[in-house]
């Protein structure tokens, strides 16, 4: 019984795997990722972890990927287009190294000796909520509070990441017409209190920021 | 015959080896992120095999810390990917080869 | 043989229960009709059997025979998947809710339990299974080929994870008090005198309740919350696009999601199967249990019928700005009084549970 399920499981974690790797457009890929997290999280539950099981749904299924979607969908991402390789000589290489490799797992299944004591299995009750809880928050008590800490710092690095803008003063006028840049964006000399540059085109800018004879590459007026 | 523990073990040693081929394959930013993410958890999957076999709770907790790094990487991750493609208009790492836009 | 007999078992179980939740979810649709009509000064519908009874039929029928339009440039798998994914997330959450307590049959001799599984995870696993729902909408509003549509997924999606956060932080108040997450044992330890005076609701986590009452309902987009799918805001938002059996399935979904957010209230915060007389005559435990549900959905429909909606910068700034600091504070609250001891003669008084410390 544990047999078929671990086969189920796990063919179907391979499956989204390579149907993850084998497809172009990016939200089928993600949607194939899913898969293999929800595959993933069933064969924590045979290996009787169901705590990281569910922490598994919860935060890479329900979290991670809900922002990875949203990013596709945000970006309107399209499908890549096959490009031929630049360097014919690595798909030998690649066979070559696949070979070896085989190879060596063939070595190791076959010639050397099985380790001695692989425990039996058992239902371990080291996956119960009260035993990761007993265990964080005594031996592992330093590592949960360095955690909590870089959580803060990914939080105020987003929120810095996404702000669009938001360097103008605090007086900014709108004028019709116009765009108003704050002064010490666009000259690093300036001091961050100096009038911000009203102008209506690029010409106007520069005369306001002393740039007098700027060659352009495009007539704009 | 119940499962043993060198078939969860090779079974991450799968998943590991189809991530790295999709690293190196893709030339999509957000797709090069889910194979590292594919990666993250194929490492997940030995820890947590090794604390049910060796009755460790340990596993299971490098587990917890794992998943919690992997969230907050991917909220920065993905805030500098959208701010890659608002300054270049491409997700092509082939395009982002140079410093300069 | 004994795991395909323990398979049987449980495939009846679901079967039952799966019953039972889509029979109630069926008049739960016509009921909420009905309720509006009254409330708004009309009857509803009540034509088709004695009192609208037949109703369900009618719409379901409808619903079969209605002609299946694909929008053409929709993302093809993508448009199927997304409904799939929506009631499936909905429908998978009612295992492990326990309808009533362990039943003795008399002539097999054998004590069944009203729960179709029982596993030290249950909440967690229902918090999950929610997480996961999240995507039959995002995915639908994408797929739709319709700028409306994509603005009503995301708004929605955007709102369901900021008020899923406040959930599950209101839920962390009774996980502390009742010192467990298996729904099973949280329901046993609510039964205090005469089956009420136990309830979560009262004295243990009065503030948690009304919490996780906000954001539940804002979880199943329904009103005051609803502007994602406001007819007269976006059309229909996210499932715009979707007609006659998809459309069935994401309505179905979400009259699902109600039903299942109803029942984790009712365990968490109502005592479940608790009332009075109910360890004498087991089998009034379902139907205190099915009464408190049916309690929820109407206070749904009461709310549908009253309150006006939000804007949605006023729904995620009340999501974030208010409603999870709140959340916060009662954990704090909550766990400052579980280590003083502060209300523990009172509790043991009242047959409340006082948390694992005292």
């Amino acid at each position: 019984m544990l047999v078929l399920l671990f086969i189920v499981f796990a063919g179907l974690a391979v499956g989204c795997a390579v149907s993850m790797v084998a497809q172009r457009n990016p939200l089928y890929g993600a949607i194939s990722l899913i898969g293999v997290f929800i595959s993933l999280a069933c064969l924590y539950v045979t290996l009787a972890a169901p705590f990281i099981a569910a922490v598994q749904v919860i935060v890479y299924a329900g979290a991670i990927m809900v922002l990875v979607v949203f990013v596709i969908m945000l970006l309107n991402v399209e499908e890549e287009e096959r490009l031929p390789l630049r360097l014919r000589s690595l798909i030998p290489i690649a066979v070559g190294l696949a070979a070896i490799l085989f190879a060596e797992a063939a070595f190791i299944i076959f010639f050397v000796q099985a380790s001695p004591a692989t425990p039996t299995r058992n239902i371990s009750d080291a996956g119960l909520t009260a035993s990761i809880g007993a265990g964080l928050f005594t031996t592992y008590l330093l590592p949960f509070e360095i955690t909590s800490i870089l959580l803060l710092m990914a939080i105020v690095g987003a929120i810095a990441l996404a702000r669009r803008g938001g360097l103008l003063p605090q007086d900014a006028v709108v004028v019709p017409g116009a765009q108003v840049l704050a002064r010490d964006v666009l000259d690093p000399l300036a001091p961050p209190e100096a009038p911000p540059i009203v102008a209506h085109t690029t010409t106007e800018v520069e005369r306001q920021l002393g740039l007098e004879d700027v060659r352009h590459l495009v007539d704009d007026e | 015959m119940t499962p043993q523990l060198s078939w969860y073990l090779a079974l991450s040693a799968v998943l590991f080896t189809i991530g790295a081929v999709g690293v190196l394959i893709k030339r999509n930013v957000i797709s090069m992120f889910m194979c590292i993410e594919l990666m993250l958890n194929a490492v997940n999957l030995t820890f947590v095999a090794f604390s049910s076999f060796f009755r460790d709770v340990s596993g299971q907790l490098f587990v917890f810390i794992v998943m919690t790094v992997a969230a907050a990487e991917a909220a920065v991750g993905l805030g500098i990917i959208i701010t890659i493609f608002r300054n270049r208009e491409s997700l092509d790492v082939d395009d982002a080869s140079t410093l300069k836009l | 043989m004994e795991d395909l007999k323990h398979l049987v078992l449980l495939m009846t179980g679901i079967l039952v229960a799966f019953t039972v939740v889509m029979t109630m979810v069926a008049y739960t649709v016509l009921a909420e009709r009905r309720v509006l009509g009254f409330i708004q000064g009309r009857l509803g519908p009540n034509r088709v059997g004695p009192g609208g009874l037949l109703q369900p039929l009618a719409d379901l029928i409808k619903f079969i025979f209605k002609e299946d339009i694909v929008p053409d440039k929709s993302t093809r798998f993508v448009y199927f998947l997304a409904p799939v994914i929506a009631t499936v997330a909905a429908l998978m959450s009612i295992v492990v809710y326990p309808f009533g307590p362990d039943i003795h049959l008399p002539f097999i001799d054998k004590t069944i339990q009203l729960v179709v599984a029982r596993f030290d995870i249950a909440l967690l696993y229902v918090l999950g299974v929610t997480s996961v729902g999240v995507y039959g909408i995002a995915l639908a509003g994408w797929s739709s080929n319709n700028k409306y549509s994509l603005m009503g997924g995301l708004r929605s999606s955007a709102q369901m994870m900021s008020y899923e956060l406040a959930l599950g932080l209101g839920l962390i108040g009774v996980i502390l008090q009742s010192g467990t997450l298996d729904l099973y044992s949280i329901v046993e330890q609510q039964a205090g005198h005469l089956g009420i005076s136990g309830w979560n609701m009262f004295w243990v986590q009065p503030l948690g309740f009304l919490i996780y009452l906000i954001a539940a309902i804002a979880e199943t987009n329904r009103v005051p919350f609803d502007l994602p799918e406001a007819e007269t805001e976006l059309v229909a938002g996210f499932h715009t696009e979707y007609s006659a059996m998809k459309f069935a399935l994401f309505f179905l979904a979400e009259y699902v999601n109600m039903f299942t957010v109803s029942m984790l209230a009712t365990t968490l915060f109502l005592g479940g199967w608790n009332g009075p007389f109910v360890h004498q005559l087991p089998w009034l435990g379902v139907f205190y249990f099915l009464g408190k549900v049916i309690l929820f959905l109407f206070l749904y429909i009461w709310l549908r019928g009253t309150l006006p909606r939000f804007r949605f910068d006023q729904l995620m700034s009340f999501g974030w700005k208010f409603l999870v600091p709140v959340a916060i504070i009662n954990i704090v609250i909550t766990a400052t009084i579980q280590w003083t001891g502060f209300f523990d003669l009172v509790g043991k008084y009242l047959k409340v549970s006082t948390g694992w410390w005292g």
